[in-house]
């Protein structure tokens, strides 16, 4: 295997681990520095655009 | 401590002693302890995530959880994950021979993203940037080919926009037959040798661990 194909197999396992399968709700403390600012309990999903629009409907974006 | 939990199992053997295992309900959940203070974000600690989701899915089939989900024991875990558990435990046991596959491939003529700059609103921007999305698309000889070749040999498939530059096809296929998708891919590499496209695999339940019935 080439370093190029190394690094497109690595990306790609990436890509599948950060974008891919099951998402649970789940919660986050929004910190800066050592101080805790924000408790979340999520029921939404932090992603990129392209992610929500993938797993959306048209109708559900008006 | 707390557990990056990479998937949901079947049984309690598909994952110790390759990773830490935690019961929710009938189910088991694998991960990797971690202290509390670790940031997900640390690029090691993905490194070793995703190299341990490989060892696991060489064991067995598993319906893969999205990186970022943390749990604190079972009560913790089985709180957030009800919800789930019927589903998970449908899946599991009619695709336990299974794994998926994927072929991302480059759209013939990629369509220019939206500039946010261009719209008045967040909802104008986002419904062209879907538009753009949706209208991509791979050239037809090449799609029709997957179609003929790759499609028959998967349990379940299907074609997803993922973004205004490419597509990608998935697949759900029987162990057995992840050899047959390797050559069938192949194939359209040396038939198809301008169209840049991947193919990879094997990957546990992911597309196909959500829409089940």
């Amino acid at each position: 295997m080439t370093d190029a194909d190394e690094e497109l197999s690595l990306l790609e396992t990436l890509d599948h681990l950060l974008d891919r399968g099951v998402v649970i709700a789940g919660e986050a403390v929004v910190s800066i520095g050592d101080v805790d600012l924000l408790y979340l309990g999520l029921n939404v999903v932090l992603a990129n655009v392209d992610a929500i629009i993938r797993t959306s409907q048209p109708k559900q974006i008006k | 401590m707390k557990l990056v939990v990479i998937g949901a199992h079947r049984e309690r053997n598909d994952i110790e002693p390759l990773a830490a295992a935690i019961a929710v309900s009938d189910l088991w959940l694998s991960g990797m302890e971690v202290e509390e203070s670790q940031p997900l974000g640390d690029r090691d600690l993905l490194l070793r995530v995703a190299k341990m989701r490989a060892a696991l899915l060489d064991r067995a089939t598993f319906v893969a959880i999205r990186y970022g989900f943390t749990a604190h024991g079972s009560e913790d875990a089985f709180a957030k994950c009800a919800a789930h558990l019927d589903r998970w435990r449908r899946v599991l046991n009619d695709f336990r021979d299974h794994v998926e596959m994927t072929l991302k491939v480059a759209a013939e003529a990629p369509r220019a993203r939206p500039d946010r700059h261009d719209f008045e609103s967040g909802a104008a921007y986002i419904r062209a940037l879907h538009d753009a999305t949706r209208a991509t698309d791979v050239a037809p000889e090449f799609r029709k080919v997957v179609d003929e070749t790759l499609a028959p040999l998967a349990v379940k498939h299907r074609w997803s926009n993922r973004d205004t530059a490419s597509l990608e096809f998935a697949a759900l296929v029987k162990r057995r037959d992840v050899a047959a998708i390797n050559d069938a891919g192949s194939a359209l590499k040396r038939d198809f040798p301008s169209v840049p496209f991947l193919l990879s695999g094997p990957w546990p339940l992911e597309v196909f661990a959500d829409d089940h019935e």
